[in-house]
């Protein structure tokens, strides 16, 4: 019993003192790191390649091993991995799952590990961070933006949107371009919790109030719902039609038959390819201004053998210039950096004429709410819409339940 | 109305070829036309390209090559000790064992893991089929197959100085040979298409990956090149397909012999 309080307690001292002598031990020892990631497969398999190939002639003792999942099942692997105590070294999450993982002590506190953070957006760089821990550092954002096919607005004889919009003049529009027997659509907003969090944040409401219990449920909340679910049916497809079917918004828009589209710019390199006629501006909001914003990080596994060879590597991943430039030049999609200069390149590519709508749009960012039971959190507010939506429930009544629900999630 | 059943069930597959041929602009469509226009072989070459494809399908034939093979031994001995040994607790033994065939792999994939990683056996080949060797379907299968067989045989070949080994490689097992062939396109098509234990074990490297991992990975988080994923899906089911049309004529005949006895 002694000897084994012994033997944690040396474990426990190597890997203390391991940030100090990490990088003169690593020059005598081969290192090798695992990275898992769901961002890279299946386009930017290659872009990733290039970023460890630097990373790698860097440092010459540390070889990175890249194991690649699809988002979908990413989380499952993961999950018994880290169960299973053989959590990879290094690794990939999104915003919304970060809490959950730093809460179960399962990533590794980088404060020690790394040097200037200064090149980050302080808001991303805030987003990986835990009870005032740098869990993470955050290597991607993309953001939601109002997408519109500039040739249906010309048909209609409407003028385009503008930055100045609200929801008013978004469905007054919507109606307008909308032509049910053509088969064409004047708007498309997915009824889910990511749209939810940011109508709500649009009218002036807050998802948890300053205790941190539910608040949704709110007079403002009730807007957002009836914003929502007002669309299906009307301005935009029901659900029924929508159904399970893939990518059903993005073939819509690209056949050319939706008008508007709350969507990411991640679809940009998409629409090019097909040779839609189209534009971007930030979102209509409502009382305020708010935007939604899709951030991934890099974090290193509490476990690690190699704390200090880990965090540079996530650094390199994150924030190296050769990281802004590979993925700037192959839009995959944006590196969290707080750097005008390098984000001159990416302007400049057209369509959408108005890409500076995509950092138009981190002016006003709010952020999902976050908790433990995140994924719970995430289903409650869906159902509690789609409740609306197809079983007719009252908008306050369906509030006011996911409300006591996710009251008993936290 | 057979012509009718034979296109419901032909009619996805024809879809999934149909649709691997077509370019990125045909199957995004709307609405969606049935024939390519053009036809395009670049959904395969995309397939190949993004991945190592051929060490994925190389992975995928052994293991499930392997695993069929030892699933056809562990379930064929079994099956012979259930139908043909007397011994204590046989028939408690035996629901047990048909018991287990309720547990979800989700409900233990967690703690097999743990097992294997204990085992050191995290991304290897013996990880992959090490948790599939016994078979219960299996088990029970053959056992019906064995308990069918007249008992006479096995008699007549004790009398003759045979022993239990004897008696099930020589004389019986050449009798249940359909039912064989049955259970090997079974665990073959299970073990090819498995997906959550090799998604698990295959981390961290890429070394063991098997085709429906790899093919996973070709669904993007925010979109889907679906006519690449359905090219991936026709390379994947054409090994399944060439080892059913290698063992058709006996399953067909299990098949028949069953409808004759009923």
């Amino acid at each position: 019993m002694n000897r084994k309080t012994a033997a944690i307690a040396l474990a426990a001292g190597l890997s203390l003192g391991g940030s100090a002598a990490g990088i003169t031990g690593a020059s005598a020892e081969e290192v090798t790191l695992s990275y898992f990631t769901f961002s890279a497969a299946p386009d930017h398999l290659e872009d990733l390649d290039a970023i460890v190939a630097a990373f790698e002639a860097e440092h010459p003792s540390v070889t990175i091993e890249v194991q690649t999942a699809a988002y979908d099942d990413y989380f499952t692997s993961l999950q018994t991995q880290i169960a299973g105590g053989a959590a990879p070294d290094t690794f990939e999450l999104n915003y919304e799952s970060f809490v959950t993982y730093a809460r179960s002590g399962a990533l590794l506190d980088l404060t020690d590990h790394v040097g200037d953070l200064g090149r980050y957006y302080p808001l991303a760089l805030e987003g990986f961070q835990d009870g005032g821990v740098q869990y993470g550092l955050p290597a991607t954002f993309s953001d939601v933006v109002l997408i519109y096919n500039k040739d249906l607005f010309d048909a209609a004889g409407l003028d385009y949107p503008t930055a100045d919009w609200t929801w008013e003049d978004e469905q007054a529009a919507a109606e307008a371009l909308t032509d049910a027997d053509a088969g064409v659509y004047g708007d498309f907003q997915p009824v889910s919790f990511f749209e939810f969090y940011k109508a709500l944040a649009q009218a002036g409401g807050t998802f948890f109030d300053d205790e941190g219990n539910a608040a949704f449920n709110s007079p403002e909340g009730v807007a957002a719902a009836e914003w929502l679910t007002g669309k299906p049916g009307t301005t935009m497809p029901t659900l029924a039609e929508i159904g399970g079917t893939p990518d059903f918004d993005t073939n819509l828009f690209r056949s050319g038959k939706l008008a508007m589209w709350h969507n990411g710019i991640w679809q940009f390199t998409g629409l090019n390819e097909a040779g839609v006629n189209y534009d971007i501006v930030v979102e209509p909001g409502s009382v305020t201004p708010a935007n939604a914003v899709f951030m991934n990080g890099a974090v290193a596994s509490a476990g690690t053998d190699h704390p200090s060879e880990a965090a540079a590597w996530i650094e390199f991943l994150t924030g190296s210039p050769t990281t802004v430039e590979t993925r700037l030049a192959s839009s995959w999609e944006l590196p969290a950096v707080d750097d005008d200069a390098a984000f001159a390149s990416y302007l400049e590519i057209t369509p959408p004429e108005n890409r500076e709508a995509v950092f138009e749009a981190l002016e006003h960012i709010v952020l999902p709410p976050v908790i433990e039971r995140q994924q719970e959190l995430q289903d409650t507010v869906t159902r509690a819409l789609e409740r609306i939506l197809i079983d007719g429930v009252e908008v306050q009544t369906a509030l006011d339940d996911a409300v006591a629900e996710v009251d008993e999630l936290r | 109305m057979l012509a009718a059943c034979a296109l419901a069930l032909v009619g996805p597959f024809v879809w999934m070829v149909l649709a691997s041929l077509k370019t990125d602009a045909d199957i995004r469509a709307l609405p969606p036309s049935i024939i390519p226009d053009p036809v395009t072989g670049e959904n395969y070459r995309r397939v190949v390209d993004t991945f190592p494809f051929w060490r994925f399908a190389r992975n995928s034939v052994l293991v499930a090559g392997l695993s069929t093979g030892l699933q056809l031994f562990t379930s064929a001995t079994a099956a012979y000790a259930f139908a043909r040994i007397e011994f204590r607790g046989r028939a408690l033994l035996f629901g047990l064992y048909l018991a287990t065939m309720m547990i979800p792999l989700q409900v233990i994939v967690v703690p097999l893991f743990i097992e294997m990683r204990n085992l050191h056996l995290v991304d290897t080949f013996a990880g992959l089929i090490l948790p599939t060797l016994v078979s219960t379907f299996g088990v029970f299968l053959l056992r019906q197959a064995f308990s069918a067989l007249p008992r006479e045989l096995d008699e007549a070949a004790f009398i003759d100085g045979a022993g239990h080994f004897r008696v099930f490689a020589r004389v019986l097992l050449p009798l249940i040979g359909p039912a064989l062939a049955t259970f090997a396109v079974f665990a073959f098509m299970s073990t090819w298409n498995s997906f959550l234990w090799p998604l698990v074990i295959t981390q961290p490297s890429d070394r063991h990956v098997t085709l429906p991992v790899g093919l996973a990975r070709l669904n993007g988080r925010f979109s889907t090149d679906w006519n690449v994923v359905m090219a991936g899906a026709v390379m994947t089911i054409v090994p399944i397909l060439a080892f059913y049309l290698a063992t058709q004529r006996w399953v067909i005949r299990s098949v028949a012999f069953a409808g004759l006895k009923g």
